[in-house]
């Protein structure tokens, strides 16, 4: 049998998955329904955000201060300015704004140590735009830096791969 | 096709009675977009990258001209061609890779060789070919373009021999590429890595307007503004730039010849920084290199366009961004962070973040604009007659002030200067001059070619 882990298992010595699961799940939840305050609630204050850009086919960027990133974000209040931008509702990109599905899955944990664990994951955004009733998918990998404080996960980092790199019109924080 | 009086029908250009008004056919007519493939991008100057992109001998990049594939490449001596990218034989793509080092390129279907000059080296078993008498003295290189020439290390290429040198074509468009290219110690510009690519389904003339249009900055904007304006309380005033006391505040633009045209604005007080500013050393250097009238215009917003489908913009960083219109209503941009070669660590850093806040589908402005661009995009296919959005600026309010083109000694054909919120329109005019010009006709011997 395959090790997939399960709810009543620890899935590495320290880390639980369904532990980071169910953060993972919830982060999505909150970015589709746009209980956004909450979601950067999950970030620490000094939180990485890191959605890369591709430096060829095959290579991504690996260094946000020489190389380009679609978004590089070092704290939580930069989330908080994006959020406060779509909420304000002056920025066009949120009127009307897009209906968003996240389904991630393929959770891989890798146990830094007893408080901080690493989970690569895949995730998949279906985005509907009610204005042109266009839709789109945007695919790729999710790498999450957790740690644990007491008995509830923070985000220490996280990076967003897009691995359809031709971004149609606008891409943001609530769509991958 | 059948554009009878096309002047009259795109275009309804009155100096004399200060009327301008283009027609919403020209962002909707799916006629008008195959003529404007012909008859402008495959007709007249393209950029098509950066000398730096391809430092070595072997080293190669593939990109668009209009419709038709290129490759852009050094031969073995260093020296640069620009090909088009398709195999003698069969029409394949020679080179289906982004960029590259290669000596030889070969065709993956039936083996026909080229090398970095675009030679063809080898025909796949031509002995046994029974090939007609004439097939060894045909001609069976790669093809290149018409024409091929760079101005500061930028590479513009055309597929019609019949453009000006490229420096004339640029005409004093030039200094506002110098002004960017002097803030290298080494005068020379290059890509941040990281490729950013985008679409947005509507006609490619919107970001060519948009790139000249300051009028929209306020409005459009409005919530990256009240974001600049919320950091500019925090305090942070990294790379903040003044202008002297005695320097008029205001918004104005040149027009140059070939449809070129640049906005630019004067502020006392500026929201953001400047990668260039936050480097006192460097700054100095550059001070001392191209004095203070250059430093001053190189520290000014200034956004630039190059006919028809390159611009510059220089404001807190520097973004150089193409299109490649891909329909009537659909356009594929793709956008460079654009430095000087040799700045420093931290004036790179700042460039790099200052880049991604504003620009691109992620950024907190391009992204409005993106969708700004739909939202006309469903607007002009309203027939609502002539819209009223080329004339902000054709009563000349305020009059111009030669001496802004005096002090950077250029000679634009027209200009235009106003307050804070001027945002003329009469810079879009000769990009659509130009447009016209080579829809009528201008470069059809070569279309036809």
């Amino acid at each position: 049998m395959l090790d997939r882990g399960s709810p009543d298992r620890p899935s590495t010595a320290s880390h639980c998955l369904a532990d980071v699961e169910r953060l993972l799940f919830v982060e999505a939840q909150h970015l589709d329904d746009k209980t956004w305050e909450t979601w950067a609630d999950l970030y620490l204050d000094d939180a990485h955000y890191w959605v890369p850009s591709w430096l060829d086919e095959y290579e991504l960027v690996a260094d946000p201060d020489t190389q380009v990133s679609y978004i590089y974000h070092t704290s939580r209040a930069q989330l908080r300015e994006r959020i406060g931008r779509i909420q304000s509702r002056k920025s066009i990109t949120a009127l009307p704004l897009p209906r968003t599905l996240h389904v991630i899955s393929n959770i891989v944990l890798t146990e830094r140590d007893e408080l901080s664990v690493d989970a690569r994951s895949s995730w998949t955004t279906h985005v509907f735009d009610p204005r042109t009733r266009r839709q789109h998918l945007h695919f790729g990998t999710y790498e999450h830096r957790l740690v644990r404080n007491a008995d509830s996960y923070r985000i220490a980092r996280k990076k967003i791969v897009i691995m359809n790199d031709c971004i149609p019109t606008v891409v943001d924080f609530y769509s991958i | 096709m059948n554009i009878h009086h096309p002047r009259e029908r795109l275009i309804d250009d009155r100096p004399s009675d200060k009327a301008f008004h283009v027609s919403r056919d020209a962002f909707t007519d799916p006629d008008v977009f195959e003529l404007e493939m012909t008859r402008v991008f495959e007709a007249t100057w393209s950029f098509v990258g950066l000398e730096t992109q391809i430092p070595r001998p072997h080293d190669y990049i593939t990109t668009f001209i209009g419709r038709q594939p290129v490759l852009l490449m050094r031969d073995g001596e260093g020296r640069i061609g620009c090909f088009l990218n398709t195999c003698r034989h069969r029409a394949t793509m020679v080179c289906p890779f982004k960029r590259g080092r290669q000596k030889f390129h070969v065709c993956r279907y039936h083996g026909w060789a080229y090398d970095s000059a675009g030679r063809n080296t080898a025909v796949t078993d031509k002995a046994d070919g029974q090939y007609p008498a004439g097939f060894d003295q045909a001609d069976r290189n790669l093809l290149p373009v018409a024409r091929l020439e760079s101005y500061r290390g930028l590479i513009f290429a055309s597929l019609s021999a019949d453009v000006p040198s490229l420096y004339d074509y640029l005409d004093d468009a030039r200094t506002f590429i110098d002004l960017v290219a002097d803030q290298s110690p080494v005068g020379q510009l290059e890509f941040v890595p990281g490729d950013i690519t985008y679409t947005f389904d509507a006609n490619w003339k919107l970001q060519f307007e948009n790139g000249l249009d300051y009028y929209h900055f306020n409005s459009t904007h409005s919530s990256y503004v009240d974001i600049l304006a919320q950091r500019a309380r925090s305090g942070d005033a990294t790379g903040f730039t003044t202008e002297l006391a005695d320097e008029v505040e205001g918004q104005g633009s040149f027009n140059f010849r070939n449809g070129h045209a640049v906005n630019w604005s004067i502020k006392k007080q500026v929201r953001y920084g400047r990668a260039l500013a936050s480097d006192p050393a460097g700054l100095a250097e550059v001070r001392s290199r191209v004095g203070d009238i250059r430093l001053k215009w190189m520290l000014r917003q200034r956004n630039l366009t190059i006919f028809p489908n390159l611009q510059i913009i220089d404001i807190s960083s520097a973004q150089l961004r193409t299109w490649r219109p891909l329909a009537v209503d659909k356009t594929e941009m793709t956008s460079h962070c654009l430095a000087p070669v040799g700045e420093s660590a931290e004036a790179r850093r700042f460039r790099i973040r200052a880049y991604e806040d504003f620009f691109n589908p992620s950024g907190l402005a391009t992204s409005d604009d993106n969708v700004m661009y739909e939202f006309c995009q469903t607007g002009y296919a309203a027939r609502a007659g002539h819209t009223l959005g080329h004339l902000r600026g054709l009563d000349r309010g305020q009059g111009t002030r030669g001496d802004h083109a005096r002090e950077l000694g250029i000679a634009p054909i027209d200009d235009a200067f106003g307050g804070s919120g001027f945002g003329g329109e009469t810079n879009f005019h000769p990009g659509y001059r130009e447009w016209r010009r080579l829809l009528e006709g201008g470069a059809m011997e070569a279309a036809d070619a």
